[in-house]
């Protein structure tokens, strides 16, 4: 696992948030490049429309009158562009001036540009002309093009601190809120690098308000428990399996030490050899148990399941303990009601072992005189068989427990017994789809499986 | 008899070879199962014991083969699987019986006897006769000196499978099969407890004692030699 810091430009929400900014900008330029390029062309025809007009209104008053009038409107509108913003010239046939601010001679006619350099004017500055012949003169009118240029920088300047503007806000602001997504991750990535280094008791912290990191986090901290349960019941399990294998273990190689020494002075070592296959045996059936619930676990069986009446099967079970329980000085009592049937989809020879292993729990953990019963009921779509007892039963906050592979009561572990019983119990239930329930009777244990019911057989 | 046994693991195949010696059977030992396929298609045997994962063959296969070249010797599988499947996939692939490793050499031995003298047509009996106790099939009656003794239904089938292997030594673990067809080893004394039920009613009241204990195996139904 990578424990690098992810930096500000590696985070996703950043990245997303830079992504917006520079769609957004695009867009942006792409629209404001469009309205300058609207802009300047309106701005030119405007021009040039002034230009065209101005023109007329002197050529216009060389209808009236003759060449001297012309003369002195052209002076006229020059002497009133001191800026030079508007420039004229008038010349004669051979290109002499007769009036206005400079001297056209090669401008073809109609609308031209051209740059002059003119006192009182920064050099090279761009005109827009109108030439033409009035009355045999040459009539040009020239309007700059500064203050169309200058309406022109105010728009691209005005746009491009927009732009610099609104790519500054989405930075920053994509900077604030992927931040405050990146400190949730964070949050997450940091719990998840102490679950790794097995610290599995953290957790996402969550913010309440819902929305769909919350709604991972709590799903990755609801996964998180069910695996620290999982851990721990499995450490439970090891623990359990080292107790419960490494005691008989002790005891063999205690019996074998025994065994060679006796050999070594010529003594019989027959009890020795008995008690060491004993010994080895049980061993043998710890192990065949965990094996075997692994092996329902896994479910195979599955396949073989046919539809079957459970009654007899109970009724196999409490006749074969009935003896057992009597010899043992407790009783068992089978409580079937006739001809009646309960079908389940089943495998029998689990649920055999699963009843017998219940019963013999009920044998092996209660005292004399306790009465066990076994009966089948429905409740509903459900087949119920209860196995009950009035001996001292399980303390309430043992009763998930038991159903742990290995585990049992502090009160049994000097019986004899595997501690796999009841889990065994649990395999074939969660097998069969089957519901467990525990409960006290005051005094005694209440065990009830309710298996889904079928109608009929084959249905 | 005559046995075949296909084993690859050298110890266990020396254990059951020489504990099959010591009780007086002649053994083919083979590592294979096409070997084992090889052997039981030319040989005849009475019984083959298999052990379920070999190299070449795998144990099932080979039975399989074996039955569909039409031979019926019985077989037994050996599996270390140890698994809740095996006896059924095992007697689907054509077995008569299956042990799970590990395993007493007697429980093997009973299990061998039981098959071996099994009767090749499985011929209908009617009633069994072991000295003075006799056993009707079809009435479901059992007397002993000719006096009636009254059996629960389960008692009568575990002296049924009993007298059927008189003289045999039937193990805890083939009478939970056959008698009350569990096929898991309960943690407390249902066999011991059904056969004092049984020595009381079938041996007590009367002189000669016919249920014998073997010590760490089983049962045995036999006249006292």
């Amino acid at each position: 696992m990578s424990e690098t810091r992810p930096s500000l430009l590696r985070s996703t929400p950043f990245r997303l948030a830079l992504t917006f900014a520079f769609l957004f900008l695009l867009a942006f330029i792409l629209s404001g490049a469009t309205v300058y390029q609207l802009m300047s062309a309106s701005l030119a025809k405007q021009l040039d429309q002034s230009i065209k007009e101005t023109y007329s209104l002197i050529a216009s008053t060389y209808a009236e009158s003759d060449e001297e009038d012309l003369i002195a409107t052209v002076r006229d509108h020059a002497q009133f562009s001191q800026d030079k913003d508007q420039i004229f010239s008038l010349t004669d046939r051979d290109g002499n001036r007769l009036a206005g601010d400079f001297t056209a001679s090669s401008l073809p006619d109609g609308f031209s540009m051209f740059a002059a350099n003119l006192p009182g004017v920064p050099p090279d500055t761009e005109y827009r002309a109108y030439s033409g012949i009035v009355g045999g003169n040459n009539l040009t009118v020239a309007f700059s093009l500064s203050e169309t240029e200058d309406l022109e920088t105010i728009a691209l300047m005005s746009f491009g601190w927009a732009t610099l503007f609104i790519t500054g806000v989405a930075v920053a602001g994509g900077a604030v809120l992927a931040s405050r997504v990146q400190r949730r991750l964070d949050g997450i990535a940091n719990t998840m690098v102490d679950v790794s280094h097995g610290r599995l008791d953290a957790r996402i912290p969550l913010i309440g308000n819902g929305d769909d990191i919350d709604a991972v986090s709590a799903q990755v901290n609801a996964a998180l428990d069910r695996l620290s349960a999982l851990v721990d019941g499995m450490r439970e399990v090891s623990a359990n399996i080292a107790h419960d294998l490494k005691t008989p273990l002790n005891r063999l190689q205690m019996i074998l030490e025994s065994a060679a020494d006796k050999t070594a002075s010529g003594e019989d070592v027959s009890g020795e050899l008995t008690d060491a296959r004993t010994e080895s045996q049980q061993i043998n059936s710890t192990f065949d148990a965990l094996l075997r619930i692994a092996q329902i676990e896994a479910g195979a069986r599955k396949a073989r399941f046919v539809d079957l009446d459970v009654g007899p099967v109970v009724e196999t079970i409490g006749e074969v303990y009935a003896d057992v329980a009597e010899d043992d000085g407790k009783s068992l009592v089978t409580e079937i009601i006739p001809d009646t049937k309960w079908f389940i989809h089943g495998d029998r020879d689990l649920l055999m072992q699963m009843l017998a292993n219940l019963v013999e729990n009920a044998l092996r953990h209660c005292p004399p005189d306790t009465a066990i019963e076994l009966s089948v009921t429905r409740e509903g779509s459900h087949v119920l068989i209860h196995v009950r007892d009035n001996g001292p039963g399980i303390p309430a906050e043992e009763r998930e427990k038991v159903f742990r592979r290995l585990y049992r009561l502090d009160t049994s572990r000097t019986t004899p017994g595997s501690g796999l019983g009841l889990s065994l119990v649990k395999a074939v239930a969660d097998l069969h789809a089957a519901a467990i329930v525990l409960e006290d009777r005051n005094p005694g244990l209440g065990v009830t499986i309710s298996f889904p019911a079928i109608r009929s057989p084959g249905a | 008899m005559r046995l075949l046994l296909v084993e690859d693991d050298p110890r266990t195949a020396d254990y059951i070879v020489r504990g099959l010696a010591e009780a007086g059977h002649v053994c083919d030992l083979l590592r294979d199962g096409h070997d084992g396929l090889f052997a039981a298609t030319r040989n005849a045997y009475d019984v083959i014991v298999a052990d379920r994962m070999v190299p070449g063959l795998d144990g099932l296969s080979m039975i399989k083969a074996v039955r569909a070249a039409g031979i019926h010797t019985p077989a037994i599988f050996l599996t270390s699987i140890g698994g809740v499947d095996d006896r059924v996939e095992g007697l689907e692939a054509g077995g008569d019986d299956y042990l799970v490793k590990p395993f007493a050499f007697s429980e093997l031995l009973a299990r061998i006897h039981a098959l071996g003298r099994r009767p090749a047509a499985q011929e209908l009996k009617t009633a069994l006769r072991v000295a003075d106790l006799e056993m009707d099939l079809i009435q479901r009656r059992v007397t002993r000196q000719g006096q009636l003794i009254d059996l629960q239904p389960r008692e009568f089938s575990l002296l049924e499978v009993l007298m059927r292997g008189e003289g045999r030594v039937i193990t805890r673990t083939m009478l939970l099969e056959r008698v009350w067809d569990f096929h898991f080893d309960p943690k407390t004394s249902v066999v011991e407890t059904h056969i004092s039920r049984l020595r009381a009613k079938v041996d007590r009241p009367f002189d000669v004692p016919l249920i014998h204990t073997v010590r760490n195996t089983g049962y045995s139904l036999h006249v006292p030699a």
